[in-house]
């Protein structure tokens, strides 16, 4: 009985310690998951806490060494160190900075720079050995302990946008110090803060690719400096006003040399940036373009109000602005000499006239009288003309439309230039083609005005011994309007009609062709044009007129709903048309 | 040299290069965690397991999962050294 409860007992001693063994070890391996568990815990709130720190602080920023500055100020949370430190690769310098936990000596720090150095150079492949070092070194001092190396240290590429733009290194005097969990840790919050400040890169350089492209675009030239006067931006029409061409940098005295003499542009930069004012330099001629130039600061809002970024300067392009006045003031001083020369002949007549034997003499009374008429009529000519333009440029031309025969209108307006083409030896006929409706609706007297105006153009232009022939077809909806013109074989000096017509509806086109001078293809378009027209037609001398006819024959037929249109062949010959809506 | 030891001549030179780059300790310890290679304390590759292009395609990866794609731009004038390596792991073959 004793031995049966003694080994009772026993069994329940050694199965009470086997549990006791299994508790124990059960609690462990629970304690080291927990630990583990609570390890993991501790750098993933780290992890969270210092990504957050990176975003609280940097804002928006685009800074990386700010990113840089908060993990290296932070990283005594997690790691144990002697010297956590970053190098950041500038234009002109490496910016270093380290922050010292634990007092190392200076042979120590200059160990660390050098390994970062080379770390740096391995990574972009290039040698920084003579890259001047802008150094902060923050923390625990620096001793001549001598004893003190590096042991321990890992280097963390700094890559933005793909780019390697630093690096971040731990370094420590103990050795085998960091696992490699830890350090993985790092790299993951270190890359991942990098791509942070990517993402917000990519953001920004596409909106300042939108306004770059806006800028860019822009007809004015565009400068932008810093309170430097550093250039921040320039697009491609003032790099063409002050003729740097684009590739090669661009500097604030590039513009201060192109103004030179002419407008104080430092001076007057300087002055708008500190005075806060807007400046209008009047005109400044450069690369045979005429300027306007605005200086202005730019502001930006800040928390502390409006700051001033730099200067902004416009350069306004205001050469065709010029030379149109200039042909207004020219049209102007040629409409009035027109103006006065039958006038002042009129004035002259006048006082002839009164003279007795003039008066006396019937033959010479009626040559002067007939001389007045005439001079009265060129005027009168000319101020219908430009009571005509003045209407369609104010948009107050009417038309009085009624049917009327085109063929009649024709033939009317031929008739009554025969006589003088027969003078000047010029051929003058007319066709049909058959298809041509007998009535159209037109007002008669303004298609004769537009008849006219193209008949005694071309009798001007023709030399003797040539021909004018006007006719009129019936254009189809659909139709090649070149296969229409061959079908009727008509001489045709149009080349870009096919385009005008497509998809016109049925019109009549009467078409006035002469085997004159030409027309050459510079001096084509500027055809309808009242300035233009005006000035060339002063310049030509015996042919002059007011210069005005096609001007007022393009808005006869435009208030008609068709339009104009010309082709030439210099020394062979022209063609002038106009539609009428069939 | 034949191609095997091509191969390993090369991975110890990438070794090397992230020694300088990311520090001895994290470079040879990242470069363990390849099964196809065996590496000396100093970052040497001692021998090759296996296929030595997919060992070495491996070993990069670690790099790049570490520190991302600017450590593989840093091999380049590497490869250059290698040029039947580097042709046959362009290749894929």
């Amino acid at each position: 009985m004793d031995v049966l409860l003694g080994t009772i007992l026993g069994l329940v001693g050694i199965g009470a310690l086997v549990l006791s063994v299994f508790v124990f070890r059960r609690a462990k391996r629970v304690t080291a998951a927990t630990l583990a568990e609570q390890e993991e815990m501790r750098q993933r709130m780290y992890e969270l806490a210092i990504l957050k720190e990176v975003g609280d602080r940097i804002g928006y920023s685009l800074n990386i060494q700010k990113v840089a500055d908060v993990i290296v100020g932070s990283l005594n949370q997690f790691i144990e160190y002697s010297t956590a430190s970053y190098m950041i690769l500038g234009p002109e310098k490496i910016a270093f900075r380290a922050d010292i936990d634990k007092a190392v000596s200076h042979a120590f720090l200059d160990d660390v720079k050098q390994r970062m150095r080379l770390s740096l150079a391995a990574i972009l492949d290039r040698d920084l050995g003579k890259v001047p070092l802008e150094e902060t070194v923050t923390g625990a001092i620096l001793i001549e302990d001598q004893g003190t190396s590096v042991q321990s240290f890992f280097n963390i590429p700094l890559v933005i946008a793909g780019n390697a733009v630093g690096v971040l290194t731990v370094a420590h005097t103990k050795a085998g110090l960091y696992k490699e969990k830890e350090m993985t840790m790092l790299y993951k919050i270190v890359g991942q803060a990098s791509q942070a400040i990517t993402q917000l890169e990519e953001v920004v350089t596409l909106e300042r690719g939108k306004l770059q492209a806006m800028v860019e675009s822009m007809q004015d030239g565009v400068l932008m400096t810093d309170t430097g006067f550093r250039v921040l931006v320039a697009n491609s029409a003032l790099r063409g006003a002050v003729n740097i061409p684009l590739g090669r940098e661009l500097t604030i005295f590039d513009i201060v040399d192109a103004c030179g003499g002419v407008l104080d542009f430092k001076g007057r930069l300087e002055e708008s940036i500190k005075l806060d004012r807007t400046f209008v330099a009047g005109e400044v001629n450069l690369s045979g373009s005429i300027y306007q130039v605005f200086i202005f600061p730019v502001k930006s809002a800040t928390a502390q109000g409006l700051g001033v970024l730099g200067g902004g300067v416009i350069f306004h392009d205001v050469t065709r602005e010029r030379a149109a006045e200039k042909m207004r003031e020219d049209f102007t001083s040629m409409m009035v000499h027109e103006l006065r020369s039958p006038l002042d002949s009129i004035k002259k007549i006048g006082e002839l006239l009164r003279t007795p034997s003039i008066r006396d003499d019937k033959a010479s009374y009626d040559e002067y009288m007939g001389m007045v008429y005439q001079s009265a009529s060129n005027m009168l000519e000319l101020v219908n003309d430009l009571l005509d333009v003045a209407k369609l440029e104010a948009g107050k031309f009417q038309v009085q439309k009624k049917p009327t025969s085109i063929r009649t209108t024709i033939e009317d307006r031929v008739k009554f230039f025969d006589a003088q083409a027969r003078n000047a030896t010029i051929k003058l006929d007319f066709a049909f083609d058959g298809h041509v409706p007998d009535t159209l609706m037109f007002d008669p007297v303004r298609i004769s005005q537009v008849l006219s105006n193209l008949i005694s153009n071309s009798i001007k232009f023709t030399h003797p011994g040539g021909a004018i022939h006007v006719h009129a077809l019936l254009h189809t909806q659909g139709r090649s309007i070149n296969e229409e013109v061959t079908q009727a074989g008509l001489s045709w000096f149009v080349k870009d009609a096919e385009e005008k017509f497509k998809d016109l509806p049925n019109c009549v086109v009467v078409s006035v062709t002469d085997s004159g001078e030409g027309i050459s293809s510079e001096n084509l378009p500027k055809l309808f044009n009242k300035f233009e027209q005006f000035a060339t037609s002063a310049r030509s001398g015996e042919k002059k007129g007011t210069g005005l006819g096609l001007v007022i024959t393009k808005g006869i037929a435009e208030t008609h709903g068709g339009f104009v249109g010309v082709g030439s062949q210099e020394g062979v010959g022209s063609t002038f048309y106009f539609t009428i809506t069939a | 040299m034949n191609e095997r030891e091509q191969y390993m001549a090369l991975m110890s030179e990438i070794i090397q290069k992230q020694i300088v780059i990311l520090g001895p300790e994290i470079a040879v310890l990242k470069a363990r965690n390849v099964p196809e290679i065996s590496i000396e304390n100093d970052g040497k590759v001692a021998d090759i397991k296996g296929d030595p292009g997919q060992a070495l395609e491996k070993l990069i990866d670690t790099y790049v999962e570490l520190s991302g794609q600017i450590v593989r731009n840093a091999l380049g004038s590497i490869f250059t050294k290698y040029p039947a390596v580097s042709a046959k792991q362009r290749s894929g073959a």
